[in-house]
């Protein structure tokens, strides 16, 4: 288990690398855009002195080095800083508006798994069939096109021509002044059930669909075509002709032996997707104003508030560098000839 | 042959499933909407649909637009009535007021019974901790205490603020921003105070307590039972504060009686609104103006003469029908229409190229022959449009016009340099803190040691003279001040130190079942929902 720990430690390593260039760059272009922090943080019409104090207060009047090595000092003790427009602290901030972004994300993720694993499957099954050539049309379409169109296109469907589904949001007005949901975990749908409140629950199951779904068409283009090329490989292999040679039950062969074996890569691709979700679902999240982190981040680039975008850079990151080392150690830790390389 | 007829469908039923769960996801679409719940009367509650966030909920620090909010939840001393000009100032927490003679001291006597949304009383002390804490704090419109020396509570009913200098203090109390009077909840300490507020906590005795706050998205106020005027007749219990920053969505919004009220719809909108019958079109006066800040000091415009022909070249009533499509009226000098210290009979530069010829010959540039930089934010749909047409009209003079596109900072950083070597004319908006003609009259064209807003450079001791004093008259012998303000705005008028170019129209678009609207123009955006009824 030796080498286990060795490459473990490696791979932390690297991530404490990567982390720290990821903040560096993103310190010094946050600071070379050319911005006024000291205006943004007082108003616009403040006096001379205000803005020579919120100077002094936001250390602006130091050299950059300095004020970079301030910035790391207090990350180091959890402290992301103070958004210049809300005067919050930017972690609260991240807290408040990540669960907006989970929900979503996690369903789409789900949404994803499974029909990526049933499309893919079928697909492998159906090889050069027609239904094979239907889903892998369909897979590529999922993973080229373009998010945002396809939020505005599933828009004008379901809620401009068939009027089936909600615009935007994550509930109606009038379920939010008559029925507010309150929160427990953060997530509307679950909230809303176990606070036993099933007007807020419809709506909100209601408002999730179209966003979850438009989220969930990367992902599931992705995982079809991974199912399907595994599933076509794995079903050549010789244990399979082995295990029908010796009058395996199919459901026995294909669920347990094929599928498994097939699934793997798919599920580690969906989890970086899923991280890359976290920050990277803005554009969808903007089109239907979804009040999540993804929105809170385009609003703090717009405004160029600096300690927000770094916040939001940094948790990312964090988020996608330790996801990626999970799925990888888990990997190593399944499959020992990884830990090799 | 690989696979067995039977194997297939073991597969095939992996892909039911898959079908499966999209036939469920979309028939259970279709079921909640064909058994959509039945909507609550929405007699109570009301939508608006406002532009933008409202990023700090503390109302010693608040300067962008929570007023929108803050107005609904807190109270000041004095209100401001703005539809009523002669007298404005109305009673609010403050009953009465009084000031000694040499208006260094002013007393305010308090309403009795109000209560703040935790339930204790408005008291003298109150309103001392509530001002003193916006002053020590010192971050946003602190500055319009700058007067005040000491606060007293006389006793229980009685504030008594002793002055360093004469100001108008009840028209300061009467401010949007930082003279919200906040209650004994508020968090002693002040740095966790601005955070408690930005929870989503308040402790205001206005007619409605925050009930929700999620910061960039919205806000939930609901109705405060013991607020002191009483909830009988017709009133609005919840309000739904929405951001909605795109014009073409707070369109869509309203046009489906999703928002009951939203302002700010780009002009070819209303256009199209003007005929829909759900809709009405409210515009009433900003307080906010576009001016071109004339560099005084700067080669060709140091020229007076040079100055007032430019000002006879702008295209006036192009700008504001072809622009503006008629939501907006020339200003005339600096003070907006509407606002206390504007006077009709002002002097006004028209759009007069004959006349602006004939200046031009008497400053020995008969045909012109030189070029003009022109300064305006990134961005800004309207000041780029008007320095395009301003170009064109500069041109039929022989005066080129340098266009400048930059950001806030690179404009103002450029402005705040060296006055020779700076831009000849700086677009930028103006509006009042307080509602004060000084405001306008100092921070543009008073003398300045380092350049702040006096982007004309106009260093003129006779008009900072005539606006200081007006200033200190204000609050003892307004018909004096004004007297003495007029006489600076000619000044400053007849010197061309701006292109004074258009006030704006607050737009607002509310759905019809909202009666008793109407926008006062003190309160930036401002819907006091508790005056508002809206029918079912």
């Amino acid at each position: 288990m030796a080498s286990f720990k060795t490459y473990f430690l490696k791979r932390i390593i690297l991530a404490l690398v990567v982390l720290y260039f990821v903040i560096t760059i993103t310190f010094v272009l946050s600071h070379v855009v050319p911005s006024d922090p000291a205006e943004l943080y007082v108003g616009p019409k403040a006096t001379a002195e205000q803005r020579e104090k919120a100077i002094k207060e936001l250390g602006l009047d130091q050299p950059l080095y300095i004020q970079y090595i301030r910035y790391f000092k207090n990350l180091v003790n959890g402290d992301l800083g103070k958004s210049l427009r809300a005067h919050t602290p930017v972690l609260h901030d991240i807290l408040t508006y990540l669960p907006a972004t989970l929900e979503i994300v996690i369903l789409a993720n789900i949404l994803a798994l499974i029909i990526g694993v049933a499309f893919g499957s079928y697909s492998a099954l159906k090889k050069d069939m027609f239904a094979d050539h239907l889903i892998r049309v369909i897979s590529v379409g999922g993973v080229s096109i373009p998010s945002f169109w396809f939020a505005l296109i599933t828009q004008l469907v379901f809620f401009g021509i068939l009027g089936i589904f909600p615009l935007d949001g994550r509930l109606s007005s009038d379920v939010q002044l008559f029925n507010p949901v309150h929160t427990v975990t953060g997530f509307f749908t679950i909230d809303s059930l176990i606070t036993g409140n099933i007007v807020a629950f419809v709506d909100s199951v209601r408002h999730i669909i179209l966003p979850a779904f438009v989220l969930a068409t990367y992902p599931i283009g992705l995982v079809t075509r991974m199912v399907r090329s595994m599933m076509v490989e794995v079903l050549n292999e010789n244990y399979i002709r082995f295990a029908k040679a010796n009058g395996f039950r199919d459901n026995l062969i294909y669920y347990k032996y094929a599928l498994k074996n097939a699934i793997t890569p798919a599920l580690m691709a969906l989890g970086l997707s899923f991280a890359y979700s976290i920050t990277g679902a803005f554009l969808v999240e903007v089109i239907f104003s979804w009040p999540g982190l993804g929105t809170y981040t385009v609003n703090a680039i717009l405004e160029n508030d600096y300690p927000a975008i770094l916040g939001v850079t940094i948790f990312g990151t964090i988020f996608y560098v330790f996801i990626n080392l999970f799925l990888d150690t888990l990997q190593a830790y399944l499959d020992p000839r990884v830990r090799l390389q | 042959m690989i696979y067995s007829n039977t194997s297939r469908k073991a597969i095939s039923k992996i892909a039911i499933i898959g079908i499966a769960v999209v036939v469920i996801i979309a028939g259970l679409g279709t079921y909640l909407y064909y058994t959509q719940f039945s909507k609550p009367s929405l007699k109570s509650s009301l939508v608006y649909a406002y532009v933008s966030d409202f990023p700090d909920l503390d109302p010693s620090i608040a300067f962008e637009d929570e007023q929108v909010i803050l107005a609904n939840v807190y109270e000041a001393l004095v209100f401001y009535n703005s539809s009523n000009t002669n007298n404005p100032l109305t009673p609010w927490l403050a009953t009465s007021w009084s000031h000694s003679p040499d208006g260094l001291e002013w007393t305010f006597n308090l309403r009795k019974g109000v209560l703040f949304h935790d339930g204790s009383e408005l008291k003298a002390s109150s309103v001392k901790a509530a001002i003193e804490r916006t002053i020590r704090m010192g971050l946003g419109a602190a500055y319009i205490w700058d007067a005040v020396k000491e606060i007293q509570a006389s006793d229980d009913y009685t504030v008594k603020f002793i002055l360093k200098y004469p100001a108008p203090l009840a028209q300061i109390a009467s401010s949007q921003y930082g003279a919200w009077i906040t209650g004994p909840s508020t968090p002693s300490n002040d740095t966790e105070a601005t955070e408690w507020f930005n929870q989503g906590k308040d402790s205001g005795t206005g007619p409605y307590m925050i009930e929700k706050y999620e910061a960039g998205f919205q806000v939930v106020l609901t109705k405060f039972d013991k607020y002191w005027k009483g909830w009988s007749g017709n009133h609005v219990e919840k309000v739904l504060v929405k951001s909605v920053r795109d014009p073409t969505a707070r369109l869509q919004a309203i046009k489906a009686g999703e928002a009951d009220i939203t302002l700010d719809l780009p002009v070819d909108y209303l256009k199209e609104l003007k005929t829909n019958e759900n809709v009405e079109i409210i515009s009433a006066p900003s307080y906010r103006n576009l001016l071109g800040m004339i560099n005084t000091k700067q080669e060709y415009t140091n020229n007076v003469l040079v100055r007032q022909a430019i000002s006879y070249a702008f295209p006036y009533d192009a700008v504001i029908k072809n622009v503006m499509q008629g939501y907006a009226t020339q200003s005339r000098g600096p003070i907006p229409v509407g606002m206390l210290g504007h006077f009709e009979d002002l002097t006004q530069y028209t759009y007069n190229l004959e006349k602006a010829k004939q200046l031009l010959t008497q400053a020995g540039y008969p045909n012109g022959g030189f070029t003009l930089t022109l300064t305006y934010t990134s961005g800004d749909e309207l000041e780029k449009q008007v320095a395009e047409l301003y170009k064109a009209e500069l041109e039929k003079l022989g005066i080129t016009l340098e266009i400048k596109e930059m950001t806030t900072k690179a404009k103002y950083a450029l402005a705040r340099g060296d006055p020779t070597q700076a831009q000849h004319i700086l677009l930028f908006y103006w509006w009042p803190t307080y509602i004060t003609p000084y405001d306008f009259l100092y921070s543009l064209f008073h003398t300045e040691k380092k350049v702040i807003f006096n982007f004309a450079y106009y260093y003129n001791s006779t008009y900072d003279d005539l606006i200081d004093t007006a200033s200190q008259l204000e609050g003892t012998d307004l018909n004096k001040a004004l007297q003495l303000y007029h006489q600076a705005q000619e000044q400053v008028v007849d010197d061309a130190a701006s292109l004074f170019i258009l006030d704006m129209d607050t737009i607002m678009i509310t759905n019809k079942k909202v009666h008793n609207f109407s926008p006062n123009s003190a309160y930036t955006e401002v819907v006091f929902f508790y005056d508002i009824w809206v029918e079912a």
